[in-house]
Formats: C-alpha cells, structure tokens, sequence
C-alpha cells in the first residue's frame, strides 16, 4: 500500500507522520498532501477562538465527546503559541479533552505556532486535509487564545465559534473589529458566572446590529465543564452546516484559500528575502537604527528602495 | 526547513504526583522542544495512541507510585505493536535503582531519577536522537 491508500485507509500513524512532514515544510510531505486532495473537502470544519481561558478546549471535549457517541470520525486540532525567545511550546489542549481522547475514531493533534501570525500555524490547512482524507466528517481548529487578530482562521474553517466568558469587558470592546466579525456562531461560557446575563444581552444587540451583513448569528450561554447548553449549541451548528450545500461550502473553502495562500507567500517571501538580503544590506541599516542614526520608517525605505533596484536587475 | 523536537510527558496509572512532570515540560520546552503532556492517571494505552497521534520523537514517562515494572513494559509492547517503537522513551520519577536494568532491558533509553535536572534530560534526548 502506498502512504496515501494507507491515510484514505485511516491509518492514524501514517496520517499523524504526513502532518509531521507538512509541518516542517517538507517537499515530500507536500507532495503526498497534493495526492490525497481529491479525497479532501467532505468535513464540516469548525474554528473555534476567544481570548485566553475562556475555556475554548473543555468546550471542544464536550462537544467532541457528544458528537463522538452518535458516531461520528472526528479529528482536533489545537494549536498553541510558541516562545519567541526558544522557539519551544508546551501544547497544553489537549490534557483538557481527556473524554474527547477516550473516543475511539477521535484523532486529536497539537501544533505548535512556530511564530506564524493570526491564531493558527501554518501545518494547520495540512492537518485538516489530512485529517478530512482519513474521513473525519468533522475537523475542529482551536486557535491560539489570541482574541483580536484571529483572522487567519476564517480562512480555514467553514464556520467559526467565537467564545466569550461573561467578564469580557463592555460593549466598546465589542465594537472593536476583529473577534466578532468572523464568528458565526458566538458563546458564552461559564454562564454559571455572575454577568452572564448581561453578557448575553450585550452580545445579542451587537449580533443585532448588522454583523456580517444581514446573517443573523445566533449568541448562546453554555456552561461547557458541565455540558449546559449544547444541545442548543449543537443544534446551531447543524444549522450553520445545512444552510449551504455541498458545492457551495467547496467553492467558497476554495475562496477562502486564496487568502491563506496569500498570507503562506507573504511568509516565504519574508523567509526568501532574509535568506538572501540580510548580510548585505539588511544588517547594515539594523545597526544603523541601533546606533541611532536612523529611524525605523527611513530604515525600511531606504531598504526597500535597494531591493527594488536588485530586483529590477533581472528586468529585459 | 527546521525539525522541532516534539516531546510527550507522560503520567501513567494511580500516581498524583505530577509536579515533576510539569517541571519537565516547561523545562524542554525552554530547551525549545514541543512538549505535549498527558495529564494524569492516563493508561499505558491512551498514553501510546497520543504519542502515535502527535508523532512525538520521544515520550518521557513519569512514574511515582511503583508501579513502573508493570507500567512501562506494557507501554514499550503497545508500542512495538503499533509499530512506533522507533520513539525513544525515557523513564522518571522514584525508581529503585535496582529496577535500572529490566527497564533498560525492555528497551527504555535512560531512567532518569528525582533530581536529575531539565538541562540533561534535554542533552540525552538530543544524544540519542542525534540532533
């Protein structure tokens, strides 16, 4: 059997090394994962963010732990920050979805950040095709507990859970763009919580007020350590599932991965550039800066201008 | 293209005892390992299905109720069984030095006893994965 009738098999070991492969950016790992994109596309992928202990993993066991015993393949995965200063990570999702983790045909991955911006990491579109052609009918991203600039995961998910706690400050915070303009389903965890009445409330007229057009976006409380409330959550996302049909969900899917792809390029455009400007030009002006000779604004212009005449080199 | 050490702390069995295995975890991943742990009280089962899930590189397992002679070998077949044996485990926490050899024996790398500090773990690990 090649690796990839092994992956379409289910093999969990085969599946779990190509999503090693695709992380470190190997062109192998990339290769087997253009293969198997046929077979991608037929899960229900769901994001879910929010700030920082809002308890989005336990809500993920909950819901996988539901989802799991009417039958359902389900793959997670959890991504958490890496250190800027070590580039280490302690992947610490996972030890919150010990119910999710007993499900048999639950396949659970933690990825590291490894300094990609806006929530999520750069394996993680990997992951989810990997996981959709093991034959996951539902992949759920947990992203970074980052809360205001989780843009990326929009890209990636067909439907997004943004989850709150009842302390999440007053309405300007709501106003702010960012976290609530992607969500399509919003939460209220810990509704057990004094406030979270009003929180519910709040969010409501905000969901009200014209967020992402004239969709409506239902604001539900749940206590999700005591699974409260997610039959109606449940209920939800079958909603926001059914409403389009399978083509549309793809073409839109593919839509959505012009962004990311867009934002992989900015990367490896960034990476490329340092690889082959910085002893020449780049580290001369850094020091510059540091010395204070000159701002940071200046500094990139004067940058920029240089690599354009490089580039402008190669030009007929 | 860079390979990050991705590591799994295990708790296994009736054992509380887990403020060395968070130790652990924080240290490795300040040495700029990925570290995924467990939790406590996981069986040798559940234990191996996240090391094969995560396709960690080694798995560190903690142990402090003595239980370790039972524990870890039934670990080390799972993973011969699931063919995953090609990650390296280490064994912690208060084990008899006496108990040394038959957990080397059943293919543990390094048992690591208290007071063994992050900074070596990390070295050892390296050592025998050879990065």
């Amino acid at each position: 059997m090649t690796i990839e009738q092994e992956i379409l098999a289910g093999s969990v070991k085969r599946s779990a090394e190509l999503i090693s492969l695709i992380e470190q950016e190997n062109p192998e790992g990339y290769k087997t994962l253009a293969n198997l994109l046929p077979w991608t596309g037929g899960a229900h992928v769901i994001g879910v963010t929010g700030p920082a202990g809002a308890g989005k993993s336990t809500l993920i066991n909950a819901l996988v732990t539901r989802f799991s015993k009417e039958g359902a393949p389900i793959g997670i995965i959890a991504v958490d920050p890496s250190s800027p200063i070590t580039d280490g990570s302690l992947l610490g999702d996972r030890f919150r979805m010990k119910e999710a983790d007993n499900q048999e045909n639950v396949f659970i991955r933690s990825m590291a950040q490894r300094s990609y911006p806006g929530g999520v990491c750069k394996g993680a579109l990997g992951a989810i095709c990997v996981m959709e052609a093991m034959g996951k009918k539902l992949v759920i991203l947990e992203s970074i507990g980052a809360g205001q600039a989780d843009s990326e995961l929009s890209y990636l998910v067909d439907t997004v859970i943004t989850v709150f706690t009842p302390e999440f400050g007053d309405e300007l915070q709501l106003m702010k763009a960012g976290l609530l303009e992607i969500g399509h389903i919003v939460l209220v965890n810990k509704k057990d919580k004094p406030g979270a009445d009003d929180a519910v409330s709040a969010l409501t007229a905000y969901a009200a007020s014209g967020l992402r057009g004239n969709r409506e976006v239902p604001v539900l409380s749940v206590r999700a350590d005591k699974g409260e409330g997610l039959d109606e959550l449940a209920q939800a996302i079958e909603e926001a599932h059914g409403t389009s049909c399978a083509v549309d969900r793809k073409r839109q899917r593919r839509e959505k991965y012009r962004h990311f792809a867009t934002n992989l390029l900015r990367e490896k455009v960034w990476g490329l550039f340092l690889e082959k400007f910085s002893e020449s030009s780049l580290t001369p002006v850094l020091e510059e800066i540091e010395r204070g000779g000159l701002d940071p604004y200046s500094a990139v212009e004067q940058v920029a201008g240089e690599f354009e005449r490089i580039i402008g080199v190669g030009k007929p | 293209m860079k390979k990050h050490l991705r590591i799994l702390v295990a708790k296994v069995g009736l054992d509380g005892h887990d403020r060395g295995a968070k130790l652990l975890a924080r240290g490795l991943s300040d040495e700029g390992m990925e570290v995924i742990y467990t939790g406590l009280r996981r069986t040798p089962l559940q234990v191996v299905n996240m090391a094969v899930q995560e396709d960690v590189d080694a798995i560190m397992v903690s142990v402090h109720s003595g239980a370790h002679d039972v524990l870890v070998p039934r670990i080390m077949a799972l993973l011969r069984e699931r063919q995953a044996d090609d990650k390296i485990v280490f064994v912690g926490g208060i084990i008899p030095e006496e108990d040394t050899p038959a957990l080397k024996s059943c293919g543990v790398k390094e048992v690591c006893g208290t007071g063994t500090s992050t900074t070596d773990v990390a070295a050892l690990i390296r050592q025998h994965l050879k990065r």
